[in-house]
């Protein structure tokens, strides 16, 4: 399968959760997803069109925005198309629901994104922090308007 | 033989047996830590690597140097250890490993052809007394293990256990079957009545399954599991600091220079040596004793070398070799035995 | 985990400082007996927040801390960070950079692989295999240290090209210690063939099939072991992977010992390419023709722009997802590790298994911890 007929596929399934689909290359493929049916996609793109390895859940932080992106990268073990889905969310009360029950390790990744950008992820069997010590959740270091880098570094407390 | 004393020396005389007492336990730890050495390396040897070789010639002193460094620790005592047990398991490890040696002869001198074996005290019953003797091991190591309130010695003490109990019994029944064949208990008549046909040769099964429930029984690898140390950190001993773990240690090494001169005097012939060197008067006196000290020697070259060169078992598969192979095994030496004793005998 | 424990039932952690570990993280058991009934892992032991460190460091100072991501296979993650900046620049390095680049990578992988085989063989207790390891493993460092300067974090890429050329007498030097290599992994291969020991700890345990190993998401040897040839340099050539000659090392049994067996089998086939290479490669400058990028690079803004490039680390499959706002730091850079997966999966592999089992399954898994916590 290649990536137009890939793209097609998608946005013939899914038309109004799926926008701007943009195939780069022969191998690269990206689209904004409607953030309420981020797992439906996932679902058809497991079952009907082969795409069965989670390479990563990301998040990113567009302040001049005002908005959160997950980014979903999803490739195949078979072909070599890697499918970037991105999720827009508001900045002040992100919520998104998890793909755990489509992809099995896409678990630790949410955890990190929750705990590096205050991403809420619904129905997560066990959204507890993952990189960060307990006492730093709250403070979502990876946004842009974090206040303790680089201020608490050791340059500046020495 | 017997020494006469005159009247007026009488009084000195537990003088003289505390200091000559003292003196032999001073050469067994110096066997230790000549046994340690060459453990060291040996196992440098195998590996491609050059081992202790700074501290003195050829490393010799670096067991010197190790022994200061373990004195000179702080011993520290976890907080809810339990102080009877913790303090006192040196005294059952150490004290089972010298109670084998009050009956181990460590060689023999031939004076005008008559034979004197060089043992503290000869038994009629040594092998069964060095057999039992040795099982006190496992109290000192179980006490250790529970005494430290510490979980991962507790998997190595319920490991040791499982191993122990296993391993007694093949051990046992080879030695049996020795001592069958010969018709005596007494290590020195087992020694001498192998003459030059050594025991190795009239029973190589039971040989066999002596020396792997010997390596089983001393905590070898590759049946080390009570300590294992990339699971269980250091196993049973693990909280033990300075001069409590070098004790532990030394009787350890202790144990198998034991163990290698048990297997040198039950089955590669002991001290015998051809007529012409006994009725020799200068080579009568040191020859045996030498003869036994290279054999032992090679034993515990094979009991090191194998350490380095396999990986460790499991533990379910330890016990399933005891109980499913080395056992029946064993039995079949005994019979074995106890026909070629009534053949060689009749 | 924390619910009530019956009567002999206890919680043992193999926590951060244990010898068995390739890095600090904390696996919980829960034990009965010897038996684990459950598990879980907490990691965060040595997060160095690399990828908040990347959006304040210009693309060249990024280079020097990317290679601390994993300070093992040092040059494989800079090849993934340069490779994304050169899609993003829009440039190619020329021909000689890119062999270059393909030998410096495959030396990365036979060194890291057999640092796996030696401390795999050391957690199951066979020290002595961990010594022969090491020592062939000085060799290899040896070799990268020529080209770069350095054994560990060697900050040798650079975008369009490599720092340095080759060494005069490089080539008489590598295809010496590769003979020495090819005798010496076949010792190690018949140490584990036939060592019946040896056997009994690695047949069998902590099998993995196909369909279980895709749905845990690993990549690398864990999953070419169970069968699915998966291997980035067949799947997307980057550099010059698709004009040379090699094949994809799989085994069927999923289970420790085909996981050593296709390690064994990646170090003769990287040896191949490496003869390879030496034998194909051109003459010809280290950075394109007519451009400012060259041995000294100018502060540069890159253009705006978002890309995700993966490579094949010697544990997995690596990717970097950058985006570039157009000025001369990157905007945002998202690391996925190979071993984050693997160490995912190891909880489910390890319950019901023996305390023994776990130091053999976690051997195989042949990680840096460094690089899942990033």
């Amino acid at each position: 399968m290649d990536v137009a007929e890939i793209l097609k596929s998608l946005t013939d399934a899914f038309p109004e959760a799926i926008s701007e689909a943009t195939a780069e290359s022969e191998i690269r493929a990206g689209s904004y997803v409607d953030k309420d049916k981020v797992k439906k996609v996932c679902q058809y793109l497991k079952d009907s069109l082969q795409f069965d390895h989670l390479c990563s859940v990301c998040g990113v932080d567009y302040i001049k925005r005002n908005e959160l992106e997950v980014v979903y990268h999803i490739a195949s073990y078979n072909h070599p198309v890697v499918l970037t889905l991105k999720a827009r969310l508001p900045r002040e009360n992100p919520e998104i629901e998890s793909i755990v029950s489509v992809y099995w390790n896409a678990n630790w990744y949410e955890r990190e994104t929750y705990e590096l950008f205050g991403i809420l992820f619904k129905n997560h069997p066990n959204l507890k922090s993952l990189v960060l010590p307990e006492d730093m959740l709250g403070e979502w270091p990876l946004r842009k308007d974090y206040e303790g880098f680089p201020n608490k570094t050791a340059r500046n407390l020495v | 033989m017997t020494i006469v004393v005159p009247e007026y020396l009488a009084p000195l005389i537990p003088w003289v047996r505390g200091i000559v007492g003292l003196v032999l336990i001073g050469f067994i730890f110096v066997g230790a830590m000549g046994a340690v050495w060459l453990e060291r390396k040996l196992s440098a040897d195998i590996q491609t690597r050059m081992g202790p070789c700074r501290v003195g010639k050829y490393g010799l002193l670096q067991l010197v140097a190790d022994a200061i460094k373990l004195f000179t620790k702080e011993d520290l005592k976890p907080l809810n250890a339990d102080s009877l047990l913790f303090n006192n398991a040196n005294i059952f490890m150490l004290g089972s490993v010298f109670l084998m040696l009050v009956a181990l002869p460590v060689g023999a001198v031939f004076i005008n052809g008559v034979e004197y074996p060089l043992a503290v005290t000869q038994m009629d019953i040594s092998v069964l007394y060095i057999e039992a003797v040795s099982a006190l091991s496992i109290f000192g190591i179980f006490m250790v293990a529970y005494g430290s309130n510490n979980k991962y010695s507790l998997l190595g003490a319920f490991r040791n256990f499982a191993r122990m109990v296993g391993y007694e019994v093949p051990l046992g029944i080879s030695v049996i079957s020795v001592a069958a064949m010969t018709g005596s208990l007494n290590i020195v008549d087992i020694s001498s009545a192998q003459g030059l046909h050594w025991n190795i040769f009239l029973q190589p099964l039971g040989c066999f399954v002596f020396f792997v429930s010997l390596m089983a029984d001393m905590g070898r690898l590759p049946f080390d599991q009570n300590e294992s140390e990339e699971e269980l950190i250091a196993g049973w001993i693990t909280e033990y600091c300075g001069m409590r773990f070098g004790l532990g240690f030394f009787a350890e090494y202790i144990h198998m220079i034991l163990g290698s001169f048990l297997v040198a005097l039950l089955f590669l012939g002991g001290w015998n040596v051809p007529g012409f060197i006994a009725n020799n008067s200068v080579l009568g006196l040191i020859a045996p004793t030498g003869f036994l000290i290279v054999k032992v020697v090679f034993v515990l070259m094979v009991i090191i070398g194998l350490r380095w060169a396999v990986p460790r078992f499991r533990i379910d598969q330890v016990v399933d070799l005891s109980w499913k192979k080395l056992l029946p095994l064993a039995l079949l030496n005994l019979v074995w035995a106890v026909g070629l004793g009534l053949y060689l005998g009749a | 985990m924390e619910e009530q424990l019956e009567p002999n039932e206890m919680i043992v952690h193999l926590g951060p400082q244990h010898p068995m570990q390739p890095g600090p993280f904390r696996l919980n058991l829960r034990l009965k007996g010897e038996t684990v009934v459950d598990a879980d892992i907490e990691l965060g032991f040595i997060h160095k927040g690399i990828e908040k460190i990347l959006e304040n460091k210009t693309y060249l100072q990024g280079i020097t801390i990317v290679d601390r991501i994993c300070y093992l296979v040092a040059l494989v993650n800079e090849e993934c960070f340069v490779g994304c900046t050169e899609k993003l620049l829009g440039i190619k390095p020329p021909e000689r950079s890119q062999y270059i680049r393909v030998i410096l990578d495959e030396l990365t992988r036979i060194q890291s692989h057999l640092l796996g085989m030696g401390e795999f063989g050391e957690f199951i207790g066979f020290v002595s295999m961990f010594m022969y390891a090491i020592r062939e493993r000085e060799e290899v460092l040896g070799l990268i240290d020529m080209v770069t300067g350095a054994r560990v974090t060697h900050s040798y890429l650079k975008f369009g090209g490599v720092r340095d050329d080759l060494p005069d007498g490089f080539k008489e030097k590598a295809l010496s210690v590769f003979n020495n290599l090819k005798k010496s992994v076949d010792d190690f291969e018949e140490m584990f063939h036939t060592d019946r020991i040896f056997r009994e700890r690695t047949v069998g345990v902590g099998v993995l099939t196909a369909d279980v190993a895709k749905n845990l998401g690993v990549s690398g040897p864990v999953l070419r072991a169970t069968g699915v040839p998966f291997d980035i340099r067949k799947n997307e050539p980057y550099l010059v992977y698709k004009d040379l000659d090699f094949k994809v090392c799989t085994e069927t049994a999923g289970d420790c010992f085909a996981r050593v067996q296709v390690r064994i089998n990646e170090i003769r086939e990287s040896i191949y390419i490496l003869e390879q290479c030496l034998d194909q490669i051109p003459g010809g400058p280290l950075f394109p023709e007519g451009t400012m990028y060259g041995r000294r690079t100018p502060v540069m803004r890159v253009p705006a722009g978002e890309v995700f490039h993966r490579v094949e680390d010697p544990r997995g499959e690596m990717g970097m997802y950058m985006i570039s706002d157009g000025s001369d730091k990157p905007y945002r850079v998202k690391i996925r590790g190979p071993y984050y997966p693997t160490l995912q999966a190891l909880p489910p592999l390890i319950i019901g298994t023996t305390v023994a089992d776990v130091a053999s399954i976690s051997g195989s898994m042949d990680g840096c911890t460094s690089e899942a916590d990033r």
